[in-house]
């Protein structure tokens, strides 16, 4: 192992999907040793790729959770996270995000900057992730490398400069020309692994002169050498731009784009010279964790071995070995035997085993060195749990974990499977954290709640692949909320007296909506004068609260609501924290009688890319779904229309858009907003909510 | 009551037309000006003086991508509620929303009858059908007189008006008329001909050609920090 941090990368693939990441991951793999053979995605041998280790994968030529693996080039350690593609696990993304360095920005020289670009784009801004940019399949026809780089500015912001130009195109791809060395490269032998260099092909010269210039020009900016030796007219060295690069690169402001076509291997070796060249080393990166001890302070976390451990549990999986732990080392030496500390249980371990993951094989190694990912035996924890050495408190920022929007219930066939199934939905919740589960108080239904059909599908599938376990599951329901519209006051008594003592109590204020801000309920205690005594104060709060989980309405959620008491009365022998909670509960029912409360539903962000001759149709499609258009974009030959459109009305969509445009159109999805329902749509769920209870009852 | 306050702040009704919407039906309209000096901004305000009143605006952009058109609209519409309460500006942007539409074309790739038969995709569905229409980063010339004829016509068939954002350069004089000379060779075509000119710290917007007028003494201004309409100098 190098042991050096400036030779360790830790970088991300990702991008939208059919890019062909994980065909660019397995030929990484390929050509820096760690594979021996190239099985591809859907391909014929029925191996599939190395990277998408999990049945259900395979199967579906998608990548669902991120396998990390490590491969070593030119001296260089690479740990690589493979992302899924699709938008209903970004949480897997964001939670790789949020352990690399770098990543590597793969996007089709045909389709360009999609949409799921630009949410991985967002992730990356959000994590100061600096990025690379890579066009694949420019074997393809309709391939345009520059139009991309075009879009790579105006979409998505990058100063994207090509650092590669292709000697071909489509069918006729054969190499690119490296503008830094200015030289061709071509692919040869079988998988490509050859690289021969030449000279620029005649006829390609001039134009490559003219792009190396406008390359030198926006690297100039981050270096003043640089910019020197422009101005002197001096032979300017590699080495030079290629630090201009980086400096660029780190500071996000400057993305390199390369380009190939993983798929027929052409490419890849110099876009692995680039990610050792230009992408962050560990030590490069600012990490800061939070002081537990003094407020949450910032503490800064130095990539140094001797320093105590900080390290972050980012990825949990129960394959055959055990429950396996993904860990990268901020700080400190994580080795075999030493102790650790899960700061959020504060529970102490000592470390077992060590090992370094390559998809599902592994291979034992004696420590993970600081700015390291590595994997953990048995180790009971989270994912997202922060592991220190015993005597610090420190904790990584918490990761954004988006609430789920959509449920399902589902029950067991038989028997054998109710156990399995148990075990199934513990072992998802602790991996996923945007897949929750509980069991529905009145119907006594397991409902399991996620970001969107297909994520549930996944995890449905999964159950019966890995745990055997056949489940029965209800039709997909919308995370529905309640909110208020208007201020409404209350004020109520609870009086019982019913022998023994009494119960007295009341409390008088009033509700508002919440304007500003993200918070769904805000309670502020406004007594004088001790009208409720302090004591009784927490146990309001906590009767309104409990009114919060099923809005008197609908029975959903009541968001947005913000409580204000200001008087009230007790007694000095019937007042008691039951009475104040009773009496809070029926304050919030009466206020909440007054205060137009209204229903609100998840509406997504929808885009769907078609070729242009369809896309009235779609257009036709999204308005039947109660969707708003927001606009069309013309693409050249496809068209990209982006409208918002409520999830209950989603379901089943991606089988009518594939009917209906030949199966050419691709679309994403994502959370966008809550808005209120209209009328006759709320009396519609009204009256399925009533069918429902009497089904249960 | 929002959205009456922001109608009636409007100052365009100082422009002195008679109708809201200042070009009647089948007519068109162009906003002339240096690069970056505020068309969009102005054609975005009349778009959402429109859709306040619950008219459906067809944004068409030769230049930006639909997230950043939709930008223009957000930005400008905050500004201009800026001094209301969060809760009720977000509802009534909510509740705007509906009445625009964009549609981005590439420059290259544009022509009338795809155009055409986009906005049909659009009426015959019942999807969206505007009653005014914004064509943003069109390049004019003489070439352009059979494309403007045709445009005219479409907005005579679906009874929409058109305004047309014209692009003017620095080192081009203007003609008699004082419009620039690759302009006047169309300019015949428009009912109405807006100019937005800098002068010290503000935009001045100036009336070409058309039969409004503007009251003298208070003439209309762009504020160029907000690129908001406003009637007084500051």
């Amino acid at each position: 192992m190098s042991s050096t941090v400036e030779k360790v990368r830790n970088i991300g693939i990702s991008a939208h999907i059919d890019s062909g990441k994980t065909t660019l991951t397995e030929r990484i793999l390929f050509y820096t040793k760690r594979i021996h053979a190239i099985h591809d995605v859907k391909g014929k041998d029925g191996v599939g790729a190395t990277m998408d280790s999990m049945e259900l994968e395979k199967e579906r030529g998608i990548t669902i959770t991120s396998a990390a693996t490590f491969c070593e080039w030119q001296g260089h350690q690479i740990n690589i996270i493979d992302t899924p593609g699709h938008v209903d696990f970004t949480i897997e993304v964001e939670r790789s995000l949020r352990v690399l360095d770098g990543a590597v920005l793969v996007l089709c020289s045909v389709g360009g900057v999609q949409s799921q670009s630009i949410t991985v784009d967002m992730q990356m801004k959000r994590y100061k992730v600096p990025c690379i940019a890579f066009i694949n399949k420019c074997d393809r026809s309709g391939a345009d490398p520059f139009r991309v780089i075009a879009q790579l500015h105006s979409k998505l912001g990058h100063n994207a400069v090509a650092m590669q130009m292709p000697i071909g195109l489509e069918t006729d791809f054969r190499g690119v020309i490296d503008l830094l060395s200015m030289k061709a490269f071509y692919f040869e032998g079988e998988n490509g692994e050859q690289v021969r260099s030449d000279e620029i092909p005649a006829e390609l010269l001039a134009a490559a002169r003219s792009k190396r210039e406008e390359m030198i020009d926006a690297a100039s900016l981050f270096s003043d050498e640089l910019t020197e030796a422009i101005l002197e007219e001096s032979p300017i060295p590699d080495a030079l731009i290629m630090d201009a690069v980086r400096k660029g690169t780190l500071l996000r402001k400057f993305t390199p784009v390369f380009l190939g076509s993983a798929y027929k291997n052409k490419g890849v070796q110099p876009l692995l010279d680039a990610v050792n060249r230009y992408l962050p080393c560990p030590a490069d990166v600012e990490n800061t964790a939070l002081d537990l001890d003094h407020e949450e302070a910032l503490v800064d976390l130095l990539p140094d071995s001797s320093r105590p451990i900080v390290a972050l549990a980012f990825k949990l999986e129960d394959g055959a070995y055990g429950q396996l732990t993904y860990v990268r080392v901020y700080q400190g030496t994580l080795a075999k035997g030493a102790v650790i500390v899960n700061t959020r249980t504060g529970k102490k371990t000592k470390v077992g085993r060590v090992v370094r993951m390559h998809a599902d094989q592994m291979e034992d190694i004696e420590a993970a060195n600081a700015g390291y990912i590595g994997a953990l035996f048995g180790i009971e924890c989270a994912s997202g749990d922060t592991f220190v050495s015993p005597g610090i408190n420190l904790t990584m920022t918490s990761m954004f974990v988006p609430k789920p929007v959509i449920s399902l219930a589902i029950s067991p066939k038989d028997n054998k499977s109710q156990i399995n199934m148990s075990k199934a939905l513990n072992r998802f919740t602790k991996e996923d954290p945007t897949f929750r589960t509980h069991v529905d108080e009145e119907t006594n239904e397991t409902i399991i709640e996620g970001m969107g059909e297909l994520h549930l599908e996944i995890y449905v599938e999964r159950m019966k692949r890995e745990y055997g376990t056949d489940v029965e599951t209800g039709k997909p329901r919308v995370a529905y909320r309640e909110t208020i519209t208007q201020r409404a006051e209350f004020n109520y008594t609870h009086k019982k007296q019913t022998g023994g003592s009494g119960q007295y109590g009341r409390v008088a204020g009033y509700m508002e909506p919440i304007t500003e801000g993200e918070d769904d309920f805000i309670f502020d205690n406004q007594v004088r004068g001790g009208s409720i005594p302090t004591q009784y104060i927490a146990a309001c709060e906590k009767g309104f609260r409990q009114c919060l989980a099923k809005g008197p309405k609908m029975e959903f959620p009541v968001t947005g609501v913000k409580i204000v008491i200001n008087d009230g009365a007790s007694h000095a022998v019937d007042s008691s924290d039951m009475a104040f909670q009773a009496a809070a509960r029926g304050a919030f029912r009466e206020g909440y009688a007054k205060a137009k409360s209204v229903i609100h539903e998840p509406i997504m962000k929808v885009v769907v890319e078609t070729p242009t001759e369809f896309q009235g149709g779609v257009m036709g499609l999204l308005n039947q779904r109660r969707g708003m258009i927001v606009g069309a974009q013309d693409e050249g030959p496809t068209t990209v229309v982006e409208a918002q459109v409520p999830l209950g009305e989603m379901f089943g969509f991606s089988t009518v858009l594939r009917s209906s445009t030949q199966g050419k159109a691709q679309f994403t999805m994502e959370f966008a907003l809550y808005r209120q329902i209209p009328q006759s749509i709320a009396e519609k769920i009204a009256e399925e909510v009533a069918l429902r209870k009497k089904s249960a009852a | 009551m929002l959205k009456n306050d922001l109608i009636l702040r409007n100052p365009l009704r100082q422009l002195g037309f008679e109708t809201e919407d200042i070009l009647p039906a089948g007519a068109i309209g162009a906003v002339l000006s240096h690069a970056g000096v505020g068309k969009t901004a102005l054609l975005v305000q009349l778009a959402l003086n429109g859709m306040l009143r619950s008219q459906n605006v067809l944004h068409i952009s030769l230049n930006d991508p639909v997230n950043k058109v939709n930008l223009w609209y957000s930005e400008l519409f905050h500004h201009l509620a800026g001094r209301y309460e969060g809760a009720q500006i977000n509802s009534l942007w909510e509740s705007v929303l509906p009445h625009r539409f964009i549609m981005t074309f590439r420059v290259e790739s544009f022509t009338v009858p795809k155009l055409e038969e986009r906005l049909s995709d659009l009426t015959e569905q019942g999807i969206f059908s505007p009653t005014m229409m914004i064509i943003d980063g069109l390049h004019f010339d003489e070439s352009r007189r059979s494309d403007l004829n045709a445009l005219k016509a479409l907005a005579v068939k679906n009874g929409m008006h058109i305004w047309f954002t014209v692009r003017t350069h620095r080192h081009e004089s203007a003609g008699l008329d004082g419009l620039p000379v690759s302009f006047s060779a169309v300019a015949g075509l428009f009912d109405l001909v807006l100019e937005l000119q800098p002068e010290r710290a503000d935009v001045h917007i100036k009336l070409l050609r058309g039969s409004g007028s503007t009251p003298a003494g208070s003439p209309l201004l762009l504020d160029p920090s907000t690129m908001l309409i406003k009637d007084k100098e500051l």
